[in-house]
Order: C-alpha cells, then structure tokens, then sequence
C-alpha cells in the first residue's frame, strides 16, 4: 500500500538554527501516530513541513505520493487537513457552519456533496447546536471541535492535528477521540502531535518520539510507556495507567484504562489490592 | 486566614441574560492551593477574572454580591492572573524576555533595582532565565508559556491565578510548573488553579472546587470530589487512577492518585 506521509531525511533550520535532522517516517493509510517530545523538539515544525508552509532544507516530504515542497498549501490540501494548536488562526466565518464549509468550498468541491461532508463533519463533533453561532462566541475549546469539523470536512487521507486536547474536558476529549478512531477505521492516516501521552496511550497505537530535532521513538506506544527510565530521559510524563500498572505491578503491565479495571478488579476480589469495594453495577 | 472572599457573587457579561456564575461563595487562604475544575464553559476562567479584579472592571458586566480581597491596594496590585493562551498576555512593550517579565513589575511602580531583581528571580524560578535576551515572539509555545508565568511571578502576588498553566507545556515543564505552584503556596501565596490536568490535582491541591453552569457543585478534598459518582456523570470526570477504580465497578472512595493507591497496601 502506498505510504500516505512518508518522510525521507528531512533537516529544516530556522535562521541558522536547527530544528529537524535526518528525520525518515513512513506512515501507512489507517495508521494512527502520535508525534511526541519536549517543547521545542521539532514536533510543530514537522506539521508545518507536512503542510507544504514550510520547505524542507534537505530531504523530501511526500504526502499522498507528492513531494510537499513542490506543491503549494492549497494543493497539499486535497490530501492533507491539519489543525493548528491554536484554533483562532484558522477560524474566520461568521458562523461556525460557513466556517465548516469554507474549506470544501475552497477546493471546489460541488455544493450537494460540500453540503453532505459539511452537515457529517457537525453531526459527528456535535456541533450542530452551535452551528449557527459566531466562532468567537464559543470558549476556545469549542472553537477547537469547530476547526476540527472545518478539517474532517476536506476528507483529507491524512489527518494532523496539533495538540488537540489541550484545555479539553473529558466529554470533549472524548469526541476527539471518537472522531479518531472512525476516520482510521475509514483509511485516513492520523498524525496527532501532543503532550497528552496519557490521551495518545488511550487512543493511538504508536509513538513516533522527536528529541533534539531528531527520531528518538519509532514503535508501540505501549512499549514506550512501559518503559520509565527511557520516558524520563525524553522528557515524557509516564501516563497514569502505565505508573499505575508498574508500581503495583499489575499482570500485564496494562496502559490503557479498559485493560487496567479487569485486572484491578480481579485482584481487589482475591484481597490483592487494598480499595476494596462492592460492585456497584457501574456500566 | 482568608486571602480571598466570595460571598454569593453571580456575574453576567455584557449583552447576555444568563449568568456565567451563580451564587458563587468561596474562602481561599493564604498558603492554600485551590484547584478549580469544571465541563468546558462551567464558570471557571469567568471566576478566575473575578479573582483576579477583571470582572466588571475590564470585561464589563454585572456582578452581584461581595469580593473581599484585603491584599495592598485592590486595583491589581497583590493578584495576577495568567492566561491560558499566552501570546495573548504579550504585553508587546518588551523586546526581549527580560524586559516582558518585568513589565508587570514596572507597572505597579517599584524602584528599578526591585524590578530588576525580582524579574531575574522570576525568570529563574520559571526556567526561563536562558532566553532573557530572546525576543519574545520568537519562542515556541511552552517557552512562552514559561515566560508569562514569569512575569506573573514576578509581581510576587499573594493572591496567584493561573488559568490552565499547563496547556503549552511538555511533561518536564508542567511538573515543574506544579513543583512551582506548591513553593509559591509555601511562601504564603494563595493559589487557584483551574486545569484540565485532572491527574496533577490531587498531588498539586488542597482543595478541589467543581464548578458547573456557573455554581459550586462541591467544595472538599480531591478523594471526596473525586469520589462522588456525579462529577463523572455530570462534571469534568476526575483522575486517570480514579477513573481506573469507577470503571473496574468498584464503590468509592477511589483513589486519585498512584502513590494512594500504592500506599494503603
């Protein structure tokens, strides 16, 4: 299968200061990646490289096929949809619908079907209620979910999103979540740069790790979360089930929370672990 | 001792019927850390403002209801607040990092040499004193983040309001950012904090408030918050550890972090 976002030793330097070295990635259709590491690693700049606003130094980025730097922004995205940390710089309709509808409109696409991806893009963040609104009149959590919607409208085969759970609730998160998964499970690529590890370890099976600019981490996520003294040294939160599962050194090692309650539960039952507490029929 | 006093306050923003908080009664003391959680649009950034002496005075609106803050003088001076997205609390006056962080400072008129010293305090403690020189809008996000809060820090408030602190920053940052919080409690400060970082507050607070529709929905410690059944059916949910327990179909009190967990083995 033809990778949807291959990069092949990217370098890229702002001034004369480097930001990305020799980075190779390859990610295949229906893949879900988190990027992660420290402030500063190259993790923003890696999106914007992805995008075509940047040109790579040296090496090349390819996107659905085409080389990132010989195609301009609005060409890339046919393919390619990200949404920026900030959703404000993106976010410029009157209401969060024509917003939504910009970009198919952008690219040509016919009013019937603009309409059709326009009105999914809504109903699947649950946005509908606020369709109508000023974008600037929601919290900016909400203006994120909106520019989210703007970006499953383009039905890119490659989704980037940067940082989008920052400042979210759990409800919320939970839609971006949601939205992950059913666009995976329709062959688009997911390329979620974040700091939440805890959120990437729930939702995303690997971890693509940048230290210094370069590729510390390509693998499993759940590898990389068991594994403390390596999070440490990249600068990486261990995630709570992952801290959970190893300091009471849980069967398994689980780091998602769905794997983790089982075996809680099992060894509350058999007395191995202190809260106990009767079953109270939760769902 | 209380720091801060809300006594029944309800605020309105211009041009809107519905109160962005209501009926809202809080004591936060000094040396206390407060963490304030809540679904998105709950009240908790609007509370913060009116912490902080925003609300109405700059946002405009109506507030009922009494805000006591005995800090010296009550126009700013004593409180400060850091907003989540931090381009936007760019004063845009300072060239450099240095003279960002002690804009603050400068405004509430102190002698150069306390400006000074207190900026390079302040950027030491947020881990920022290696970008002095850098012009601010050339930092990334989390070292922006960091540089705000610096500026906070360096009007030495007794009364510090952070708004989701950690949104920018990476995992070495934000546990910094609590290890700071809690030495800024231990100096005397009282500290709200409102943060999506659910796990960070049962380590970092004293005390959880729940915000919902603008009300207190519940004021006690994280386990007893986190303990009730309705902040996770109604609120923002609580710790990944908790979270572990409640879905594993277990009767509260969860507990809300890994050392407790660990601990009553």
């Amino acid at each position: 299968m033809t990778p949807v976002l291959s990069c092949d030793r990217v370098s890229f330097a702002y001034g004369g200061r480097p930001v990305l070295r020799d980075v190779s990635c390859v990610v295949a259709p229906g893949e879900a990646v988190a990027v992660i590491g420290r402030n500063g690693a190259g993790k923003t700049t890696l999106t914007r490289l992805i995008a075509g606003l940047e040109r790579a130094g040296t090496g090349t980025v390819w996107v659905g096929g085409r080389d990132a730097a010989r195609h301009r922004a609005d060409e890339l995205a046919r393919r390619v949809a990200v949404v920026f940390q900030h959703a404000d710089q993106q976010l410029f309709a009157r209401t969060v619908r024509e917003d939504v509808a910009f970009g198919p409109r952008a690219l040509g696409v016919p009013h019937r079907e603009s309409a059709i991806r326009v009105a999914a893009a809504l109903a699947e963040l649950r946005l509908d209620d606020v369709a109508h609104e000023h974008p600037y009149d929601l919290p900016a959590p909400m203006r994120k979910l909106a520019a989210l919607a703007g970006a499953l409208a383009l039905a890119p085969v490659l989704l980037v999103l940067d940082e989008p759970t920052a400042g979210l609730d759990r409800a919320l998160r939970a839609r971006v979540a949601s939205v992950i998964r059913t666009r995976r499970a329709a062959g688009c690529a997911v390329l979620v740069v974040t700091h939440d590890i805890a959120f990437a370890a729930e939702t995303l099976d690997r971890a693509l790790v940048l230290d210094g600019g370069a590729v510390a981490f390509d693998g499993a996520i759940a590898e990389l979360c068991r594994d403390p003294v390596r999070l440490r040294a990249l600068g990486l939160r261990e995630p709570p089930v992952a801290a959970l599962s190893r300091t009471l050194d849980l069967p398994g090692r689980p780091v998602r929370i769905d794997d983790a309650a089982p075996i809680v539960a099992a060894c509350c039952a058999s007395g191995g672990l202190p809260y106990i507490g009767e079953s109270h029929g939760q769902t | 001792m209380t720091l801060l006093g809300l006594e029944r306050v309800s605020f309105w923003y211009p041009a809107s019927d519905r109160p962005a908080l209501r009926d809202v009664s809080l004591r936060v003391g000094r040396g206390e850390i407060v963490a304030l959680v809540g679904n998105v649009g709950a009240g908790c950034s609007t509370l913060l403002s009116v912490a902080a002496g925003l609300a109405p005075r700059v946002t405009g609106g109506r507030l009922e209801g009494t805000v006591t803050f005995p800090g010296p003088g009550t126009t700013g001076e004593g409180r400060a607040l850091l907003l989540p997205v931090p381009w936007t609390q760019l004063s845009g006056m300072g060239a450099s990092v240095r003279d960002e962080v002690a804009f603050g400072p400068a405004n509430l008129g102190w002698p150069l040499a306390r400006i000074r010293a207190a900026a390079e305090r302040a950027m030491a403690g947020a881990a920022v004193a290696h970008l002095a020189d850098r012009d601010p809008l050339t930092l990334s996000g989390g070292e922006l983040q960091r540089v705000m809060l610096a500026g906070v820090l360096a009007m030495e408030p007794a009364l510090l309001l952070l708004d989701e602190p950690t949104a920018e920053l990476d995992g070495d940052g934000a546990a910094a950012l609590w290890a700071l919080v809690r030495d800024e409690a231990g100096r005397g400060a009282a500290v709200i904090v409102a943060t999506t970082d659910l796990d960070a507050v049962p380590v970092v607070a004293h005390r959880v408030v729940w915000l919902a529709d603008g009300r207190v929905r519940a004021d006690a410690t994280p386990t007893t918050v986190f303990g009730d059944d309705a902040i996770w059916r109604d609120g923002p949910g609580g710790p990944t550890v908790a979270e572990v327990w409640r879905t594993a179909g277990l009767a509260p009190p969860w507990p809300v972090s890994v050392t407790m967990a660990a601990r009553a083995r």
